[in-house]
């Protein structure tokens, strides 16, 4: 008698709770009474089956969002410190050290082609051109010619003495 | 070269003993600090190179491509790191042995004096690359495309084994140094005709050339990430640069017998590009581009003058670099929609604008946009082949005309128009991609400030 009564009372409840809109938990109980038979409430909210049909759009279960658990991910890792750390090694070694060192390395390389080699193999090209450069703005300067027609100094030649 | 060589080596002990969550980040940094120190090799010191040892030289040809290679190890790993999340840790490690194998083995083969150690890594790489394709591809056809890369390679290459042996015995010593300098002009007769085929095939096989390119679109598509990015940015290049070393020794019968190749690359170039605009699948489009990037860098290499060696060059490191980001991004719509059709991802450039701008900067480095060094070489190959023949610029223009129709066509089909209903609970891009990406491009950006550094060793 005493668990009929707590079964309406729980059923009602349960009515209750539905008619409140709120989650009602079905609840079945054991009673010691083998009399009583306590059925979930008709009422009780009437969930829409679960779709048993995967939709495309539906992200996989099997892949993990790696920003539900932290939503600063980076990409690299599900544990958020090695997830910072191996972001901040890659932006350091990779832009800051080799990209910014590396490419001041390559900029201040030297004119690798043919040092001193003959003006047909395109030796020194740059250092030819800086050098001319730097000889006419010294030049024009000093008021001297930016060329002479010598190519070298023709005091400093000396001939051979004529021989029959 | 042991400064790079032995820290490689290296980096195997330190994937197996390092703490389970720090693989990635010990890995990621040396590798980093590698490519760091390869960079001194490019401070080649005249136009003759810079001799190590009796066994390792760099010139100005080779030391863009080990600084390539060096380079690719971290993106590389940069780019598996999410696929691979969910293996087990044994299986983490086994796969970047092999990425760090692949890249000792091309370390050793883009600076091999001998030849035939040259060879012999030559075929070595092609194991660590077999083993990434088939154990860690994602569709069934992925054995079918390691059968298919393997067999092709092998096929090419056994004849060139046999040819360097003779090289070996008629010459005395396969030392590349030397050989430049003793070779005799080959006369015309059968066998050399034969030894000429016998030393081109293995490398028209890796270009690939257009004729035997069946297997490049399988072993790319199937491929993981890093597999992709390895055979489309460095393992390519092994062949343009295979075929660059042993030309000196073919004079003079490379004037004619390198027309029948000559015609199948300049057709092929048109051919490979108007498949590329009949793809559905990301991936594929992006593979065929590679033979068809390659093709011109075939025809470069096989007029042989000035021009086109110095275009040759700057194709193939601009190319490793283009091709390599765009085969990271459609591994970035892989991973969100587990599907390489492009047209199923569609508008993503609302869903994610900051990998749109990757996109459109690959897409324009593809279709060589001045002043990439991609546009360098591609003029230079085609200024050189129209000094050639007159007639191939029709052709020229034709496939560089294609090749942009293909790049927009891609970016616009992946990135413009309305998003599909189903895409649009996507992950946003993440910095790890972000990086990659902007590593990729970085380089090549700068070297449009700076490209005498990959044009070659006949500037």
């Amino acid at each position: 008698m005493a668990a009929g009564l707590l079964g309406l009372c729980s059923r009602r409840l349960l009515a209750v709770a539905a008619t409140r809109g709120l989650p009602a938990a079905r609840v079945r109980w054991e009673s010691g009474s083998s009399r009583a038979v306590i059925a979930p409430s008709a009422v009780a909210g009437k969930r829409m089956p679960e779709p048993t049909v995967r939709w495309q759009e539906d992200p996989d279960p099997e892949d993990e969002n790696l920003y539900e658990k932290n939503p600063d991910s980076h990409g690299y890792d599900k544990d958020p410190v090695v997830d910072l750390w191996n972001m901040r090694v890659v932006f350091f070694f990779g832009f800051s050290v080799v990209l910014v060192l590396g490419s001041t390395f390559i900029a201040y390389l030297p004119d690798y082609r043919c040092m001193g080699c003959l003006r047909e193999w395109n030796g020194m090209q740059e250092w030819a051109r800086r050098e001319a450069e730097r000889l006419v703005k010294y030049r024009e300067a000093n008021g001297l010619p930016i060329m002479e027609s010598n190519c070298f100094d023709p005091s400093k030649i000396q001939l051979l003495e004529d021989e029959e | 070269m042991l400064k790079i060589i032995l820290p490689t080596m290296m980096l195997v002990p330190l994937t197996w003993m390092s703490k389970p969550n720090m693989i990635w980040i010990n890995t990621t940094t040396y590798s980093l600090l590698i490519s760091l120190i390869s960079l001194t090799y490019l401070n080649q010191l005249s136009d003759n190179s810079l001799n190590f040892s009796l066994t390792f030289f760099t010139d100005s040809l080779s030391a863009p491509l080990l600084v390539l290679t060096t380079w690719l190890l971290p993106l590389m790993l940069m780019a598996s790191q999410f696929h691979l999340s969910k293996e087990t840790l044994t299986r983490k490690k086994l796969y970047i042995t092999m990425l760090i194998l692949l890249q000792l083995f091309l370390i050793m083969t883009f600076s091999a004096t001998e030849l035939i150690m040259f060879y012999i890594l030559f075929e070595a790489t092609l194991v660590p690359t077999l083993v990434i394709i088939t154990r860690w591809g994602n569709q069934t056809e992925r054995l079918n495309a390691g059968l298919y890369f393997l067999f092709y390679t092998l096929v090419g290459s056994l004849p060139l084994l046999v040819a360097l042996l003779y090289a070996q015995n008629s010459l005395g010593s396969l030392n590349f140094l030397m050989v430049q300098y003793w070779t005799q002009p080959l006369p015309n007769s059968w066998s050399n005709i034969f030894m000429w085929l016998a030393c081109m095939m293995a490398f028209m096989v890796k270009m690939p050339l257009y004729g035997l390119h069946l297997w490049l679109p399988k072993a790319h598509v199937e491929a993981p990430i890093a597999g992709s990015m390895v055979l489309a940015a460095v393992l390519l290049k092994l062949g343009g640069y295979g075929m660059m070393r042993i030309t000196t020794m073919l004079n003079p019968l490379t004037n004619f017998m390198a027309y029948p190749f000559m015609m199948l690359s300049l057709w092929g170039m048109i051919m490979t590009s108007s498949i590329c605009l009949r793809q559905t699948d990301l991936k594929s489009l992006i593979a065929y581009s590679s033979v068809s990037h390659m093709a011109l860098v075939i025809v470069a290499i096989l007029i042989q003058s000035p021009w086109s060696y110095m275009g040759a060059t700057a194709l193939m490191i601009a190319h490793g670099l283009t091709s390599s980001m765009l085969f990271c991004l459609a591994n970035s719509n892989y991973e969100r929609t587990h599907s390489r059709t492009m047209i199923l991802a569609r508008g993503l450039q609302t869903l994610l604008p900051l990998m749109a701008a990757w996109w459109l900067l690959a897409g324009l480095t593809n279709l060589a946009l001045p002043p990439t060094i991609n546009l360098i070489g591609e003029l230079f190959v085609v200024m050189a082949t129209f000094s050639w023949s007159n007639i191939t610029i029709l052709l020229m223009g034709v496939n560089i005309t294609i090749t942009a129709l293909y790049s927009l066509y891609m970016l616009i089909s992946t990135q413009r128009g309305k998003y599909t209903d189903h895409i649009k609970n996507i992950k946003p891009s993440y910095t790890r991609e972000n990086a990659l990406m902007a590593l990729h491009l970085l380089p090549l950006l700068l070297l449009s400030l700076n490209p005498k550094v990959v044009l070659g060793f006949i500037y």
